[in-house]
C-alpha cells in the first residue's frame, strides 16, 4: 500500500475524515432543527466518501472511486426522500424541532 | 517510511493545497454545525463540498471532483435551500452585507481566491498522478471481455466509467430503481392528500 498520494501522507487524509465524520456526529446529536441534521449526515457521508477516495489512490485500484459514485446516488435519493418527510412532518406539526415529534412516545 | 513522509512535506504544491483545504473544511463544516440561522449552515455547507471537491482534484480524482460539485455543491445543496426556503420563516442575514461594504469586499477577495485554488488544485492533480496503477498508468488500460476481445480506456474518467460499466453493472441498475423509486417515494410523501385540501387550505402554509 503506498504511504503517500501525490505528496500527502494517507494518515493525514484519513485524519481529517475523522475529523469530518466527527463533526457531523456531533452535529446530529446536538442539533434540534431536523434540516440541520440532514446537512450532518451528508458531512458523514462525505467523510466516508473521502476514505474511500484515498484507499483507492492508496491501493492503485479504481474500484473505491466507482463506489463513491454510487454512495453520490444514496446520498441524492436519502436527501430526496428525507426532505419530503420533512416537508410532511412540517405540515403535520407546523415545526422542525426534532423535540416537538413526540407521536411515537408511550 | 518516516523520513520518505518527512521529506515530502517540503515544499509540495499539493499539501500545501491539502492544508489549504483541509482548513477550509473543518472551519466550515464546525459552522455548519454551530449557526444559529440554517440559512447560514447550508452556504457553509457548500463551501464544504467545494473544498472538497478540491481534495479530490488534489489526489487525481477528478470524476469524483467533478461529480462532488455538480451532484453535491449543486443538486442536494439546491433541494435543502429549497426545503428551507418553504419552511423557515426568519430574515435571511446575508442582504446585511450590503451596510457593510469592507466586509463585502473582504468576502468577494476570499471567494474569489478560493476559487482559484480550486482550480489550481484541479489543475496539478493531474500531472502529480504519478501512480502506475490499475486506472491511474498514463497508459491504456485493457478490460478483458469475453467474446470481444478487450476495451481500452485511458485517463480517470474513462476509467471509472469502464469501471462502473463492466464490473458494477449490477448494482448500478439497482442504483437506477432505487432513484426511480425514492423519488416516487418522495412525491407520494410531500403531496397533499385530495381530501384534506379544503380542511386545510387556510390554516397551512
Amino acid at each position: 500500500m503506498n504511504q503517500i498520494v501525490n505528496g500527502i501522507p494517507i494518515s493525514y487524509i484519513l485524519g481529517l475524515a475523522g475529523i469530518l465524520f466527527s463533526i457531523g456526529v456531533l452535529g446530529v446529536l446536538i442539533r434540534r432543527n431536523i434540516v440541520i441534521i440532514f446537512m450532518s449526515v451528508e458531512l458523514i457521508l462525505n467523510s466516508v466518501n473521502l476514505v474511500f477516495v484515498t484507499f483507492s489512490k492508496a491501493l492503485s485500484h479504481i474500484s473505491g472511486e466507482t463506489i463513491v459514485f454510487f454512495v453520490m446516488a444514496i446520498a441524492a435519493a436519502e436527501a430526496a426522500v428525507g426532505l419530503a418527510l420533512v416537508i410532511a412532518i412540517f405540515r403535520h406539526k407546523k415545526s422542525t424541532n426534532v423535540d416537538e415529534l413526540q407521536s411515537m412516545r408511550w | 517510511m518516516d523520513e520518505i513522509i518527512y521529506m515530502n512535506l517540503e515544499s509540495s504544491p499539493s499539501f500545501l493545497l491539502f492544508i489549504f483545504f483541509g482548513t477550509i473544511i473543518v472551519i466550515t463544516a464546525l459552522s455548519v454545525i454551530f449557526q444559529k440561522n440554517p440559512v447560514v449552515s447550508a452556504v457553509s455547507l457548500v463551501f464544504t463540498f467545494f473544498a472538497l471537491a478540491g481534495i479530490y482534484g488534489i489526489m487525481g480524482a477528478l470524476f469524483i471532483a467533478t461529480m462532488q460539485v455538480l451532484v453535491y455543491a449543486g443538486a442536494i445543496m439546491v433541494l435543502i435551500v429549497f426545503v428551507l426556503m418553504l419552511l423557515s420563516q426568519r430574515t435571511e442575514t446575508l442582504s446585511r452585507y450590503r451596510e457593510y461594504p469592507i466586509r463585502l469586499v473582504l468576502l468577494s477577495v476570499f471567494v474569489f481566491g478560493f476559487f482559484f485554488l480550486l482550480y489550481s488544485a484541479l489543475t496539478t492533480g493531474v500531472p502529480h498522478s504519478d501512480q502506475m496503477g490499475k486506472g491511474y498508468a498514463l497508459t491504456e488500460y485493457s478490460y478483458p471481455i469475453q467474446g470481444t476481445g478487450t476495451v481500452n480506456v485511458k485517463g480517470n474518467v474513462a476509467t471509472v466509467g469502464a469501471s462502473t460499466y463492466l464490473d458494477y453493472i449490477l448494482p448500478f441498475e439497482m442504483i437506477s430503481i432505487l432513484l426511480l423509486v425514492a423519488v416516487l417515494g418522495a412525491v407520494i410523501l410531500a403531496k397533499k392528500r385530495l381530501t384534506e385540501v379544503e380542511q386545510t387550505k387556510d390554516t397551512v402554509l
